[in-house]
């Protein structure tokens, strides 16, 4: 079992002394193409008029998605609802995919810890281009100069603390789904499946955003 | 040796406590809030999920460093 928790290597490119690909990153340029290819095919035959069935259902997932990151971001963060979106559907998925016999690259820190490190990013390019440098430099120190320290450790402690959640929850998940499997391999961890598997992924995908949606808002003030 | 990894990676997982306090005390106000005021549901929930989420990380913090024990101190 504990082979089953590292990520293991899986090919090597051979420049520069090797580069190493791990099982996370082949899993990811899976669901990517995936995703790539389900977004050709769901667009392709679009209409204004008498739209098809999955268009309805694509445009309304799509307006639910605008709407609740709108509340959160307010209507100067809109431009970053797009990333945030493809974020949402790339952890939903990815979460997910533990069932159908894939590792879940999230269960890999360094995706998780890349992933926050780009919410780290955006949210401090968001604070400068919302206010200015000046601006936001000054945003530092308030309300009172002596929350400066407690405001420039957040910029750290935000993206460590997405990073953790994820790759936590999705761990966790996995080693107690393993624990339950290798106790009573039938029947038994079906409803826990339900949890671990698939509810706490959707949730720690939402968490991940909703965070993310919300330092931004809170930076751009 | 290893006895006591496993101790110590107990007294880490210990952190779930409070996380579990935590999240059960939200999530009975938010019952309350909603029993009282139906029509705020949408809004509680997003709160309530955000505030389970914030309880939650402690725990999280607690289980990545008892694994941390496990993996790196044999």
């Amino acid at each position: 079992m504990l082979e089953e928790l590292n990520c293991e290597t899986v090919f090597t490119i051979p420049v520069f002394g090797g580069i190493g690909i791990s099982e996370s990153t082949v899993v990811t340029w899976i669901i990517m193409a995936a995703l790539v290819l389900l977004a050709i095919i769901f667009v392709r035959n679009l209409k204004v008029e008498n739209p098809g069935k999955v268009q309805l259902l694509l445009e309304s997932g799509i307006g639910w998605a605008e709407d609740f990151f709108r509340d959160v971001l307010g209507e100067k963060g809109k431009v970053y609802i797009p990333y945030l979106i493809t974020v949402l559907i790339y952890l939903a998925v990815s979460n997910l995919i533990g069932i159908l016999g894939f590792k879940p690259p999230t269960k890999d820190i360094n995706v998780t810890a890349g992933l926050a490190i780009m919410s780290m990013v955006l949210i401090e390019f968001a604070g400068y281009r919302a206010k200015g440098v000046k601006g936001k430099l000054k945003s530092f120190a308030e309300p009172v100069a002596v929350v400066l320290p407690i405001n420039l450790l957040e910029i750290v402690i935000r993206p460590v603390s997405l990073c953790m959640r994820l790759f936590g929850n999705i761990l966790g998940s996995f080693v107690v789904m393993e624990l339950i499997k290798a106790i009573v391999p039938v029947l038994i961890p079906i409803p826990f499946s339900f949890y671990f598997d698939i509810f706490d992924g959707l949730i720690q995908a939402y968490v991940f955003v909703f965070l993310t949606a919300l330092f931004i808002g809170e930076t751009t003030e | 040796m290893s006895t006591l990894i496993a101790i110590g990676a107990g007294i880490a997982v210990l952190t779930g406590i409070g996380a579990g306090i935590g999240i059960g005390i939200a999530t009975s106000k938010a019952v309350d809030a909603i029993a009282r005021q139906p029509e705020a549901e949408g809004k509680i929930r997003t709160t309530l999920i955000l505030g389970c989420a914030l309880a939650e990380a402690t725990a999280i913090y607690g289980f990545v460093i008892a694994l941390l024990c496990i993996f790196f101190l044999k």
